[in-house]
């Protein structure tokens, strides 16, 4: 290793209280000086230098898929195949790379310009077909489209193709500056209203916030919906350690793509959110974890940090009021359990994104052993509202007990896919429209994301999208991430790229899920192929059943549920590929 | 304190575990990837319980007792789970308790035993995983692995050799030597601490899987190991009146010195009592050269030799090098054999050296 | 021993083993713990990496434990009375020892004090090769963090100035109050499973059994009451003093289980003093070199094959079983020795519990142990009553002695420094893989895989200076003798220094090494003396 990258990790290392969380982020940086992959002994420098056991050092290599043991192609073609990519024939794209370049998924040219791949969901969801090559995306492919790409990368040029991604908003709190050129500077987010919440909220003391937030009753955007007020009062008080706050950014729930739209086009609505936030639960250091995938995006974040900080936003006694402030954007490297919350401290610790055994949870032992708080973007983004116009004015939004804006994520089979910005509680059937429209005759919706039960058209008919309406009608609210499929839809392969996805991204930690996913997904494989038998689909519901609720963290049952949603709800469909 | 667990009232004390009180109380609840050294590891699932007041399945392992506080562990909900692990972790890899040097120790043999697992619910077709067979004391073997976790613990944090890792992810996830090499050609200092803790066949010594002699068949002595200082406490396992192999000794680990962990050599190195050079008959010089003899011939010569100094020259013209090698017993005899039979203080021994 | 026993009243270890994990910060000095103390090793990693408690590192080599050390100080061999006392000279400087300890439990410190003007940073870093700033930081981590533990291993006694390495070390640990506390202390880590028992039991020539000096009249008629013998009240001969004696003022010699043939220094000097003896027995398992000298050899029995009491270096008693039953016409070491006894009228006990039981009588330290209450887990000494639990640490409240002794100590170089000829310093020691002498690991089939053979750890830069590759035969030669091995080119030893394993007896590092002794514990200088090298040929 060079002194200049030794100084480079170094200097990385500096930022966290933990040298070892500067593992990640120093595999990064080697792979991307060393064309594409870090081998062992590269490996074991950067175990040395940031001091764990090249064992674990491995671990970690090994866990995450963004990290590159042998050698890759110049430009690495990685196309997003899961559900929302799959609906908008992201197969024909793979399979037109493997024409074009004349090899096969997993393989490299022999003139070594080009790696292909096949990776799970990118949260383009919007705008698939998406191929990442290298660090950046290229997104709403066609063949027309993807024959240009390769013709440039042909000869050696990342083109810039522009992309139009549909979105829309009524409320005008997450995403107000949407449409809005140059949004993610400073000037511009102050020109239309930003950090008018921040010195208000220094204004007050950190309790004050915490009740305010906690009287708006805001749900936690991540999934779960749980109010991120009281989440904020579970905190572990006087331990004599510092708190942390933790961004969720990792949004990698197939369907899911609204996260990136606040980050990517109005990130200081972030930072501005973060530091309230930090402020109210006593911390002095935040982090952004955010997924490896976008690279591009923690670029325009860090960038937006640098603003703020040299604006006094950030850093030492921010607006003058004693607050001493910062916040470290930390990537990921390709893991969906990350996005679970004592995972992704785990990860940001620098270890592999094992969910941890709950209690103790991260209020009271989180990072570093200390006491944190994990919130999602969206939920943080919400907080300048909340701040500058009142709990009332946030319950205005929205309906009894699930108030407030939330962005829709609709991908699949509808004309204009994209986010769009409504109160809770607004029908899946204005949220359809405002997509455009279903492509076709609506067969099935998955309303929150992958991992909640699918609707069948009948049962989607008078949904309203709520935490407690989906919650009523079988399903769940999740992300709000939409995926809408027309009768051309086969439903035993959307459970198998389902079920594949969770086998690929299960952590392997314990039983159930490990074995259980690899289990459902040999059986969904066989009946897909023709090969299977009733008994198997039978068996496949049995492990379901009793897989959920038995697992070290959510994941068991967040593949457990909809899949038994899918075998059970559409039987008939999986009956007949049987032998 | 006391909890009650499936009706029965048991006695616990605070800190415990519902699993460790049970296990006292000589309740089974099957854990596998628990181990006293390792501590609880939530990964196996094996010991989920159901506890009145608490939503859903809780870990054994890892809930502390309550006063008052009613477990279940016969409930459908807890069997079925048992029967999942079961099943899965039978059908992940190729366990054969026909060819296993695990049988009859093995921790997943005797929970499938337990809770009537004649055959598995299925099978997954799978790749037989080759042996590593590098390491010249244990064999590791793949496909037995359960992913429990011990030895990568213990590797780790209570040796802290820091050798084996979890390496990968989901159903590809391993046990992994330094960055996935052969254990023999890895970092490993051949403590053994995993084959200690392995509860399946997956990490076994090589030297008895060879001589074809399984734990289950031995019979173990605690000992004191006769190399360093430590005093590591040894259960030496022996067939036949032979020697077999070496485990560190767990009972009341924490108040042993060696807290349940042997070193390569404490775990290898006791073959030399069965070299074939041990001396096995008293030898005398005759002309020049050491032939055998009886021990009253050896005695004889030991104290005419020893008393014609004393008698010649004085009691300190004889000197005694007794042993850091032998018992206390038997240093203070040779100590009073130099200070009272022969009367000098001439005695030492290799402390300085 | 002599060291600890002067200045505190006791030489054993003074703290448990297991108290390293509620040290807050930990100094380890000539003890390569991984390798010679593996165990105990993991423990100290543990503390380390669970705990969070800090290490400082002392050692000529790059040893393994570097790797979990807070700061290294890479001191040249046989300047560790610098190194401790430039961390004292730091330490009183800037304030951080413990004043008023020093004052309640101390005596000496004037005199102490004075000694310790010589030892500035630098000239300390002249002397050691330290730099000032390593020093500073060392001694700060080491005062600054809370409880401290002091461990070392014979690369602190085994110099012709050992006893003043220990006295060093518990300066150090007198002045930074951290004597007579849970998870402070001064502690050797003892080499060999029974050392501990052998001196408890008297094994030396200056006492009886639990250190009741020969030269103490009460003590002698007590012994000489129980034993109805007559007893010598002169103080005997060590070892190292017995050896080259042999022939001379010393006749007969009879050795248990004991190899100077290979262990001590200086060997063809040691073959041919025990040539010059009229009779010599030796008790062993094993035909060892020193037995195949012997008039007369007597088999004994192995570890296994054993019930008894063994000491460990925590002074925990612990009772060892047999796990097989002896074959051939061997017997029981402690029979072997009646039996002698019994040619010369004297009845001793047939079995280990009762010899015990006599241990017990005579020793106040080990007065309250039963075989029923050590079966399971040991008990540390003092243990003077059936009711006693044992003593965890030593020195709380009162040292043995009274107050603690703060040593003033002159620096003396190794007595054998590079030169001319000699140009590099020659460290012994032990591997990871084998033990001592060998006599029981180089016969284990596993070991004897692991390491065949012995070797030299050279350093790159020295390899090139030699012209020697790794792999290579090489000479190493001293005043004393020469070896033929094996080059092993690490970066472990500094440039200028060689190390050598002392296991291999057709090798035999203590062909080369200094017979000089310590003046007071008569220690030999293992860890210093002057050599040089030369390639012999390629490793094929």
């Amino acid at each position: 290793m060079t002194p200049e990258l030794q100084e480079r990790i170094e200097q990385i290392a500096s930022r966290y209280p933990s040298r070892r969380s500067a593992l990640l982020p120093a595999l990064h940086l080697v792979q991307r000086e060393s064309n594409g992959y870090v081998d062992g002994a590269q490996l074991a420098a950067v175990a040395e230098l940031i001091g764990v056991p090249v064992s674990e050092a491995f671990g970690v290599q090994s866990y995450y898929t963004m990290f590159e043991r042998r050698p890759v192609g110049k430009f690495h073609l990685q196309v997003d195949t899961n559900i929302p990519a799959m609906l908008a024939g992201a197969e024909e794209i793979v399979a037109q790379l493997e024409r074009s370049l004349d090899i096969r998924v997993g393989e490299t040219t022999p003139d070594g310009l080009f790696t292909l791949s096949t990776v799970e969901c990118l949260a383009s969801c919007g705008t698939c077909p998406v191929i990442q090559v290298n660090d950046g995306y290229y997104e709403s492919m066609t063949p027309q489209r993807t024959d240009a790409l390769i013709a440039s990368l042909r000869r050696g040029v990342l083109p810039d193709l522009p992309v139009q991604a549909n979105f829309g908003s009524v409320c005008n709190v997450l995403l107000k500056r949407r449409g809005t050129p140059n949004a993610t500077s400073l000037a511009v987010y102050r020109q239309t209203g930003g950090y008018r919440a921040l010195p208000i909220a220094l204004a007050k003391k950190p309790a004050e916030i915490v009740a305010e937030v906690k009287a708006s009753n805001i749900r936690g955007r991540g999934g779960a919906g749980f109010p991120a007020g009281v989440k904020w009062s579970f905190l572990a008080k006087n331990t004599g350690k510092p708190t942390y706050l933790i961004c969720n950014a990792d949004e990698g729930e197939p369907g899911t793509f609204k996260d990136r739209q606040i980050m990517e086009y109005d990130p200081h609505l972030l930072i501005e959110g973060m530091t309230i936030a930090g402020y109210a639960i006593g911390a002095n250091l935040g982090f952004i974890y955010i997924r490896g995938e976008f690279a591009w995006i923690a670029a325009i974040l860090e960038k937006a940090i640098a603003e703020a900080r040299q604006a006094g936003m950030l850093g030492r006694d921010i607006l003058g009021r004693g607050f001493d402030y910062d916040l470290v954007v930390h990537v990921g490297a390709g893991a969906y359990v990350c996005g679970e919350e004592t995972a992704l401290i785990e990860s940001l610790e620098g270890k592999r994104g094992n969910p941890r055994l709950k209690p103790p949870f991260p209020a009271v032992v989180g990072l570093y052993g200390c006491p944190t708080i994990v919130n999602n973007v969206e939920t943080l983004a919400s907080v300048p509202f909340i701040v500058e116009h009142g709990a009332a004015a946030f319950m205005h939004i929205g309906t009894a007990n699930n108030f407030g804006p939330k962005i829709f994520g609709i991908s699949g089979h509808v004309r204009r896919p994209g986010t769009y910005e409504y109160p809770l509680g607004t029908p899946l059937a204005t949220l359809l429209d405002a997509a455009g429209g279903v492509d076709g005759r609506l067969k099935a919706v998955i309303v929150g994301g992958l991992s909640v039960p699918i609707l069948t058209a009948a049962e989607a008919e008078g949904l309203i999208m709520d935490y407690d309406s989906c919650l009523k009608s079988g399903t769940m609210l999740g992300s709000g991430g939409i995926m809408v499929m027309n009768e051309s839809t086969s439903i035993p392969r959307v459970a198998l790229r389902a079920i594949r996805f969770y086998a690929h991204e299960s952590c392997g930690q314990c039983t159930p899920c490990r074995q259980g996913s690899h289990t459902v997904a040999t059986l969904l494989d066989k009946v897909v192929a023709g090969r299977g038998t009733l008994a198997d689909l039978d068996l496949v519901v049995r492990l379901c059943r009793t897989i959920k609720g038995t697992t070290l963290c959510p994941t068991g049952e967040a593949f457990a549920t909809p899949i038994e949603a899918m075998v059970t709800k559409f039987r008939d469909e999986f009956a007949a590929l049987v032998r | 304190m006391q909890l009650t667990v499936d009706g029965r009232k048991i006695d616990a004390v605070a800190g415990q575990t519902v699993l460790e009180a049970a296990r006292a109380a000589g309740i089974y609840i099957p854990a596998l990837c628990y181990h006293p050294k390792t501590g609880k590891a939530g990964r196996c699932r094996a010991c989920v319980v159901e506890i009145e007041g608490m939503r859903g399945l809780k870990e054994a392992c890892a809930q502390e007792v309550r006063d008052g506080m009613v477990v279940h562990t016969d409930t459908d909900r807890v069997q079925q789970t048992r029967r999942l692990v079961v099943d899965l972790l039978l059908a992940e890899g190729h366990h054969n308790c026909i060819s296993c040097q695990a049988n009859g120790t093995c921790e997943l043999q005797e929970m499938a035993y337990r809770i009537g697992v004649e055959r598995p619910a299925f099978l997954i077709e799978t790749e037989p995983a080759p042996l590593d067979v590098s390491s010249e004391g244990i064999v590791r073997e793949a496909d037995k692995c359960i992913q429990c976790g011990r030895c990568v613990l213990a590797c780790q944090n209570h040796v802290v050799n820091e050798v084996l890792a979890f390496g990968y992810r989901g159903s590809h996830a391993a046990v992994v030597c330094d960055d996935d090499r052969p254990m023999g050609e890895s970092s490993c200092v051949l403590c053994g601490e995993c084959v200690q803790v392995c509860p399946v066949g997956a990490l076994v010594l090589k030297q008895p899987r060879e001589a074809k002699v399984r734990p289950s068949e031995t019979v173990a002595t605690k000992v004191t190991c006769p190399f360093c200082g430590v005093g590591c406490q040894i259960d030496l396992h022996t067939k036949d009146n032979r020697y077999v192999f070496a485990m560190a000794h767990e009972g009341q680990w924490l108040k042993q010195p060696n807290r349940g962990s042997l070193c390569v050599k404490g775990r290898f190195g006791l073959d030399f009592i069965d070299a074939p050079d041990r001396l096995r008959t008293p030898l005398v010089r005759k002309d020049g050269e050491l032939v055998e003899a009886s021990w009253d011939e050896a005695l004889d010569l030991v104290a005419a030799g020893l008393k014609q100094a004393k008698d010649k020259y004085g009691p300190d013209s004889v000197g005694f090098f007794t042993s850091a090698k032998v018992t206390n017993e038997e240093n203070y005899a040779l100590g009073r054999l130099a200070r009272a039979v022969i009367g000098t203080n001439n005695i030492d021994h290799c402390a300085r050296l | 021993m002599a060291g600890l026993a002067t200045t505190l009243g006791s030489g054993a270890m003074t703290n448990s083993l297991e108290e390293v994990l509620e040290a807050k910060v930990i100094l380890v000095i000539g003890s390569n713990t991984t390798w010679n103390h593996p165990v105990f090793g993991s423990l100290l990693k543990q503390a380390v990496k669970l705990r969070g408690a800090k290490l400082i590192v002392c050692d000529p080599r790059r040893i393994d434990l570097v790797d979990f050390a807070d700061i290294w100080l890479q001191q040249r061999n046989g300047s560790d009375v610098a190194l401790l006392m430039g961390l004292q000279h730091i330490i009183l400087r800037e304030g951080w020892e413990a004043a008023q300890y020093i004052k309640e439990r101390t005596e000496g410190y004037d005199e102490y004090l004075k000694a310790l003007e010589f030892y500035t940073p630098a000239k300390v870093a002249e002397l050691t090769g330290v730099a000032p700033d390593d020093l500073l930081a060392a001694a700060k981590l080491f005062a600054t963090s809370g409880v401290g533990a002091l461990y070392y291993c014979m690369g602190i006694t085994q110099h012709s100035h050992g006893v003043d390495n220990v006295k060093a070390c518990v300066n150090l640990q007198l002045i930074t109050g951290n004597l007579g506390v849970a998870g402070g202390g001064v502690n050797p880590l003892r080499g060999q499973n029974n050392v501990q028992g052998a001196c408890d039991m008297g094994g030396l020539p200056n006492v009886f059994t639990g250190y009741q000096p020969v030269t103490n009249p009460a003590a002698v008629e007590k012994f000489s009451k129980y034993w109805r013998a007559p007893l010598s009240d002169k103080v005997g001969l060590t070892l190292t003093q017995m050896v080259p004696a042999a022939g001379d003022s010393i006749r007969a010699l009879y050795i248990l289980g004991e190899n100077p043939l290979v262990s001590d220094p200086n060997l063809h000097h040691v073959e041919e003093c025990l040539a010059k003896l009229d009779f010599l027995v030796v008790q062993d398992i094993f035909l060892t070199e020193t037995a195949k000298l012997a008039d007369v050899v007597l088999p004994g029995v192995s570890f296994a094959e054993k019930l008894g009491t063994i000491s460990n270096t925590e002074r925990r008693v612990q009772l060892t079983q047999p796990a097989i039953k002896p074959t051939g016409s061997v017997r029981q070491d402690y029979e072997i020795i009646a039996d002698v006894a019994a040619r010369f009228g004297h009845e001793f006990p047939r079995t280990p519990e009762a010899l015990f039981q006599e241990i017990r009588d005579l020793t106040p330290a080990y007065a309250g142990l039963t075989y029923e209450r050590i079966r399971e887990v040991g008990i540390q000494w003092p243990c003077p009553a059936v009711d006693h639990p044992g003593t965890r640490f030593l020195h709380s409240g009162k040292f043995a002695r009274g107050l603690a002794l703060l040593s003033p100590l002159a620096y003396r170089p190794p007595a054998e420094v590079p030169d001319g000829d000699f140009d590099l310093v020659l460290s012994t020691g032990r591997i990871l893989e084998h033990f001592h002498t060998g006599s029981m690991t180089r016969r284990s089939r596993l070991l004897d895989v692991l390491v065949e053979a012995g070797h030299v750890e050279l350093h790159p830069d020295d390899a090139t200076r030699y012209g020697v590759a790794d792999g290579d035969r090489v000479a190493v030669s001293t005043r004393r003798g020469r070896i033929e091995t094996t080059a092993l080119v690490t970066d472990r030893v500094a440039p200028g220094s060689i190390f050598v394993p002392f296991h291999f007896a057709e090798a035999a590092a203590n062909v080369l090494t200094n017979d000089v002794l310590d003046p007071v514990a008569k220690i030999p200088e293992y860890k210093v003396c002057a050599a040089s090298l030369e390639r012999v040929g390629s490793g094929r």
